[in-house]
């Protein structure tokens, strides 16, 4: 799958009309599922979700804190986790800042990641370790891997970059394609299948340390600015449920308890903190900025 | 030398092991060539149904995504698909779309993405899986098909090589087992035949002593212990030395008693020759007692007593000659023919026989003949032919010499030679004296001819009688020596 602004759109367009069938079609389900005593909780690849003993660290920690059983619930793009959550068929989700911005109407923060002390992370441009190319326009004409099309970091970011550069992917890069995971756009490049890469700089910085040999293959090319971490989000609907309150409180003191902080541990974060929806104003000025285009 | 000619000149001990070798190197060979080529058979029939799997579970998984051009995916499903313990593992996978551009491959380094694939990989490929035995690698590659349209192809090479270590192994296995069975076999037929043959090598040893005279019987040791065969050939050798030795026990006793006989006729004759002129002498001496007072008688008497003592001097002087040891290879000379006359005058004289010597020699020397032999072989031949002559012939000895060497020939006009005798003189020589002794005197002769290297040749005398003939060669002084 190419990442014209063609498929792009009519991808969004789709993933809107999605939205708003499964709003219609599912509010006896969502009803049922706030008032279940289970917790669902989406989770997409803005770390590393793969990571089977990861999911299991995290869902015995927000039993423990919250008393609920808690369901985790993984799928394969951030959209389809985002029209879940939107459409109110799980509780909260730990998404992208891109999706947050988007549907900043229907969703509230619940909770925010600090990264060494920061809710902040950047996005990096990688290429392989032993190539020649120190900037952006050393990437011209390669076949680039992005991560997901409702990524900030993995997406975004780099449209928005070629953009105020007066360039667009489709013209800048020889091909671009979508990996869907972050560690798969590490691969994708240490393997040579593409020549560069827009990945979230803390999943390649996790990964560097749990699997160094991966990260060894690549090489990073430009940082880009500070942007709010991909945020635990809820929808406005549920905001203020019992169950939603729960997951908050958890997220907010997992410091705290002995399984937060193997949970945080394991993702290498300081903790989770309230922020205000202000966090991800850069995130909308680059899809202000790009308005149309994507 | 033909190399079947030099076996079969080899001993049995050698040649039947080298044949078992030899045998079982064809039969290994065979054998081996059979193994493997049903190996490498299943092999490539294995590796064919593997590559096969591969390709159609490669070919299915990535069609949807050959469709869409997304190489992510199609590298995903190739690393995801990639076996990472197999034995036959897959070194490369390509995966292009229906214009051989590469979508993914699992090694984009050397197959970059989005890249014309390269005609020399291409090219490796065939419409049948291919092995490649040098660089021990397996190509295949298969057409992606999408609504019944090639919408790409998968190009997959093996690792082959555990199974061409495998093969390598077998034919190792194979080749070390044959030559340990060969090995093995031919120690078999090496001891096996040993065993076989040691008693007729037994017997050859026996055999090839015997011919130089040391007669043995095969002794108990060397009995093999549970060969019945090797025991009735051994007993039967030992019963043919066992009657050759009792036959030489009796030739030794009959020789024996002919010297004892022979020392009878001698004394006979001695006593007899000095009994006649014993008995004139004494009555000579009686007659001188009586009337030795007359001088005319007892001149006679004396004279008769003189020619009395004179033959008994010549009886004992003949049997000096005759019987006295020789202690030196005398040559043979004109006064042994007198003497041979003076030896059988007794013999023939019994019988009014005369011994005539013709012509009569003028050399005094017999191209050094020894006197010995000679002597008895012209004596035992007159005394043969005095014995078959009647009363009152002529018994004619005639020698010669020419440049071949000495004629002599003795003639007579008996009834003629026995057939028994003559072949004594001229057939192949038997071992020992022959049977009956009768014709002891002919054998001694035919013993000195053969010990000179002389002839004896038996003709008629017309037109009665017999020419027995000895032919002498020049010699050489050694073997004239050595036959004295």
């Amino acid at each position: 799958m190419t990442s014209s602004n063609k498929i792009t759109l009519r991808t969004r367009r789709t993933f809107m009309l999605s939205s708003a069938m499964f709003l219609l079609a599912t509010s006896n389900a969502l009803s049922q599922s706030q008032t279940s005593t289970t917790i669902r909780f989406g989770l997409t690849p803005v770390f590393l979700n793969d990571d089977i003993h990861l999911l299991s660290v995290i869902k015995n920690y927000l039993e423990s804190a919250t008393g609920y059983s808690v369901e985790l619930v993984t799928r394969r793009t951030y959209q389809e986790v985002t029209s879940l959550l939107v459409s109110g068929q799980i509780d909260a989700a730990w998404i992208c800042g891109y999706p947050f911005v988007k549907f900043q109407n229907e969703l509230d923060l619940l909770a925010v990641p600090e990264w060494n002390g920061e809710p902040l992370y950047q996005s990096y441009l990688i290429t392989k370790f032993d190539r020649e190319a120190s900037k952006l326009a050393d990437l011209k004409g390669d076949i680039h891997a992005f991560s997901d099309p409702d990524s900030n970091s993995g997406y975004l970011v780099t449209k928005a970059l070629l953009q105020e550069n007066g360039l667009s992917a489709e013209s800048f890069f020889k091909k671009t394609l979508f990996t869907y995971s972050h560690r798969n756009v590490i691969r994708a490049v240490a393997s040579g299948l593409v020549q560069s890469g827009s990945v979230d700089g803390y999943v390649w910085e996790v990964i560097r340390e749990i699997d160094p040999d991966l990260v060894a293959g690549t090489k990073i090319v430009r940082k880009s600015d500070w942007f709010g971490f991909p945020p635990i989000a809820v929808s406005k609907r549920f905001a203020q449920t019992k169950k939603v309150n729960a997951l908050k409180l958890a997220f907010l003191s997992s410091s705290e308890a002995e399984a937060g902080r193997a949970m945080l541990d394991y993702l290498r974060l300081t903790g989770f903190v309230n922020a205000k929806p202000a966090l991800y104003d850069s995130v909308k000025r680059n899809v202000d900025r790009l308005g149309a285009l994507l | 030398m033909n190399p079947l000619q030099y076996l079969g000149q080899l001993s049995s001990l050698l040649r039947v092991p080298l044949m078992v070798m030899l045998l079982m190197a064809v039969a290994s060979i065979v054998l081996s060539e059979r193994v493997l080529t049903r190996l490498s058979q299943n092999q490539e029939t294995y590796l064919t149904a593997l590559a096969s799997s591969y390709l159609d579970g490669i070919a299915a998984s990535v069609s949807p995504s050959v469709v869409h051009q997304d190489s992510w995916e199609i590298f995903d499903i190739l690393t995801r698909m990639k076996p990472q313990k197999a034995t036959i593992y897959a070194q490369e996978t390509v995966v292009t779309d229906a214009k051989n551009i590469v979508l993914a491959s699992d090694i984009p380094d050397v197959h970059p993405t989005l890249g014309q694939m390269d005609p020399k990989f291409g090219m490796e490929f065939e419409e049948e899986m291919r092995l490649d035995t040098v660089s021990q690698l397996a190509f295949a590659a298969r057409s992606i098909r999408h609504n019944e349209e090639i919408i790409g192809k998968v190009y997959v090479v093996f690792d082959a090589s555990s199974l061409l270590k495998e093969r390598r192994e077998v034919l190792q296995t194979l080749i070390l087992t044959n030559i340990g069975l060969a090995v093995l076999l031919a120690a078999i037929g090496f001891f096996v035949v040993r065993r076989m043959v040691l008693p007729m090598q037994i017997l050859e040893r026996h055999l090839l002593k015997a011919a130089s005279g040391g007669l043995e019987f095969i002794s108990d040791v060397e009995y093999p212990k549970a060969n019945r065969e090797a025991k009735r050939i051994f007993g039967a050798f030992n019963q043919l030395v066992g009657a050759e030795k009792e036959r030489e026990g009796l030739v030794d006793r009959l020789t024996k008693e002919e010297r004892l006989a022979s020392l009878g006729r001698i004394a006979s004759g001695m006593a007899h020759e000095i009994n006649n002129p014993l008995g004139g002498l004494l009555n000579a001496a009686d007659t001188l007692k009586k009337h030795g007072h007359q001088e005319k008688v007892r001149l006679e008497t004396v004279d008769l007593i003189k020619r009395g003592l004179l033959g008994i001097r010549d009886v004992v002087q003949a049997a000096l000659v005759t019987y006295r040891p020789q202690r030196s290879s005398r040559v043979f000379t004109l006064k042994d023919l007198t003497d041979i006359s003076l030896l059988l005058r007794s013999d023939l004289g019994s019988r009014a026989q005369e011994l005539k010597i013709l012509p009569v020699p003028f050399d005094k020397v017999f191209d050094d003949l020894p006197a010995g032999p000679i002597r008895q072989a012209i004596m035992n031949l007159v005394l043969n032919a005095s014995n078959a002559s009647p009363h009152g012939c002529e018994i004619v000895l005639s020698i010669s010499q020419s440049k071949e060497g000495t004629h002599l020939e003795v003639k007579d006009i008996a009834e003629g030679l026995p057939d028994d005798a003559g072949e004594i003189l001229t057939a192949p020589l038997k071992s020992g004296i022959p049977d009956g002794m009768s014709g002891l005197g002919l054998w001694v002769v035919r013993q000195i001819a053969d010990e000179l290297g002389a002839t004896l040749s038996v003709k008629p005398n017309i037109p009665k009688g017999t020419i027995i003939a000895i032919d002498i060669p020049r010699r050489s002084g050694e073997m004239i020596h050595a036959a004295a």
